[in-house]
């Protein structure tokens, strides 16, 4: 099991950010630099994919990252 | 895609004018990529990979291709093929004397004759099982000098697998996707099925969403499945396949904290029933007072394995450079816990280059049943495995990237890694001979990648 502070700290993150605090977070028109191509979380998603895939082979754990077919698929 | 359109959208490898300031801005004047435009992506890269001491070499090419539609409905196509070789450790300590090793020879019911051996090995003949002639009952013996890790030579395979995913946006909900993929080699097979479904809050500030995966796998060894915790033998075994199925989900939380501070944080849980061993990994049974390996016995793993990860990922545009920072726990039933540790800087050089180092920390404990070793007239345990990818140990990565923008629509990098893992090599109730020796079996390896990325319409 995940240690319980851990997972408390994780809902807790999660239910501060769906709490409909709209004033966290920029306004639409201060999101140019979200708008890059190297600030999307994996801009590179064949190089993850590539490493994903030695660390998988090599090590105990894997995944974690991302969701959807752009995961591993080699679990 | 025809071809003619292909060859019209290449890029002309050009510098930009000095006024150009290199960007994918979205709906920016010059290049209509990203939300809201029809276009495609297509990403091919290369991996070059080698571990020290002539063990494993890889070669994979990989390539996507993404097709996105004016009001955000996308597919996408991947390829991926490998080809793997070299000595891989086969499970066994060390030894001061040489050790020899069996291992089957030829396809079950094969009437062809074999004329020599390859891998440094040679051919012997067994005891025939009933029924099968005298010369069909041959096996392959390799022979490890002393003082030298056990590893199997003949280790060689090539793998291909597609994967195919589909995802749109539906009435009020942000997007919602299903995917695919097939992955096969010479002794294993991989059939995976994703589906997933995503929800924008906050002004787009905020995206929960939530996946689910499962795959069936068969493993199909040469030679077959080995009955577990059994002596190693040359003889073809009778059950040739084995199955595991998966189960999971992936929970996550992108947010938009700042205009420079873009962060993920995911909850993954899995679930994993079925044949789980490696069927040509094998442990030692020592004797208990000089520490001589005697026999070496198949490995056994538990038929069931749960899972559960957290991982947080930051990402920093502070101005000249991006930061990514990106943190993940691990856990499992077998035992297992680790905590990973990402950390990559981009620092853009003018408009037409980056270079990108990164470091990674890794470290893992082992499973409840990794055994160096087991020691003969104790009782065998239900379980027991002595690869070191479930021992204990730490790793490192240091890696640089370096990347070119040829144009606004199209990238080359080129990224170079050394992946270094460290574990005890002599643990405190090793005994006998088995002091003489490191225990542990890591790898030390480097890695090259060169991608080409380039959006098109």
């Amino acid at each position: 099991m995940v240690p319980r502070r851990l997972k408390m700290l994780f809902l807790a993150t999660m239910a501060a950010s769906l709490g409909g605090c709209s004033s966290l977070g920029p306004k639409p028109w201060e999101k140019d630099l979200m708008a890059q191509h190297e600030m999307q979380v994996d801009p590179y998603p064949v190089l993850t994919a590539a490493d994903d895939h030695i660390y998988f082979s090599k090590e105990a754990s894997s995944g974690g990252r991302g969701f959807a077919g752009g995961g591993c698929g080699c679990n | 895609m025809s071809a003619a359109l292909l060859a019209a959208s290449l890029p002309a490898v050009t510098e930009p004018a000095a006024a150009q300031t290199y960007d994918y801005e979205y709906g920016g004047e010059n290049n209509n990529f990203g939300p809201g435009f029809a276009y495609s992506q297509l990403d091919a890269a290369l991996l070059v990979y080698q571990e020290a001491g002539g063990r494993v070499s890889a070669i994979e090419p990989t390539t996507n291709l993404t097709m996105h539609a004016a009001d955000g409905r996308q597919l996408s196509l991947g390829a991926v093929a490998d080809a793997v070789s070299g000595a891989t450790p086969n499970g066994a300590v060390p030894s001061n004397l040489p050790q020899n090793f069996v291992t089957p020879i030829k396809a079950h019911g094969s009437t062809a004759t074999i004329t020599g051996a390859s891998g440094g090995s040679t051919i012997i003949q067994l005891p025939p099982t009933p029924g099968q002639l005298a010369t069909a009952a041959l096996g392959r013996q390799y022979t490890v000098p002393a003082n030298m890790l056990p590893v199997d030579k003949g280790f060689h395979d090539h793998r291909a697998a597609f994967s195919l995913g589909w995802s749109q946006p539906l009435g009020s909900i942000t997007d919602i996707g299903l995917g695919g993929g097939y992955s096969r080699e010479s002794d294993y097979q991989a059939i995976t099925a994703n589906t997933h479904i995503s929800q924008n809050f906050n002004s787009s500030n905020t995206t929960v969403s939530l996946s689910l995966n499962g795959e069936l796998d068969s493993s199909f060894p040469f030679g077959g499945i080995p009955t577990p915790l059994s002596v190693m033998n040359a003889q073809w075994k009778t059950t040739t396949t084995r199955d595991k199925t998966q189960l999971g989900f992936v929970l996550g939380l992108t947010e938009v904290m700042s205009r420079r501070w873009l962060m993920q944080l995911n909850y993954a849980f899995d679930q994993q029933s079925g044949y789980q061993n490696d069927p040509y990994r094998i442990i030692s049974v020592v004797d208990p007072v000089s520490g001589e390996p005697l026999q070496s016995l198949y490995e056994n793993r538990p038929q069931h394995r749960q899972s559960q990860s957290i991982f947080w990922d930051n990402k920093l545009d502070l101005g000249p450079a991006i930061s990514d920072l990106s943190l993940r726990y691990f856990r499992d039933s077998w035992g297992i816990t680790s905590k990973t540790a990402e950390f990559s800087e981009r620092i853009n050089l003018g408009s037409a280059f980056y270079f990108e180092p990164s470091v990674r920390w890794y470290q893992q404990s082992a499973a409840s049943f990794f055994h160096y070793y087991l020691v003969g007239e104790q009782p065998l345990p239900a379980y027991a495995t002595s690869d070191t990818r479930l021992g204990a140990f730490s790793a490192d990565t240091f890696a640089a990237k370096i990347g070119f923008n040829l144009n606004k629509r199209s990238e080359f990098y080129i990224k170079g890694e050394y992946y270094e893992q460290n574990g005890n090599g002599h643990p405190a109730n090793a005994f006998g001979q088995l002091k003489q020796h490191n225990l542990f079996a890591g790898t030390k390896s480097a890695i090259a990648f060169i991608g080409y990325s380039w959006d098109f319409h």
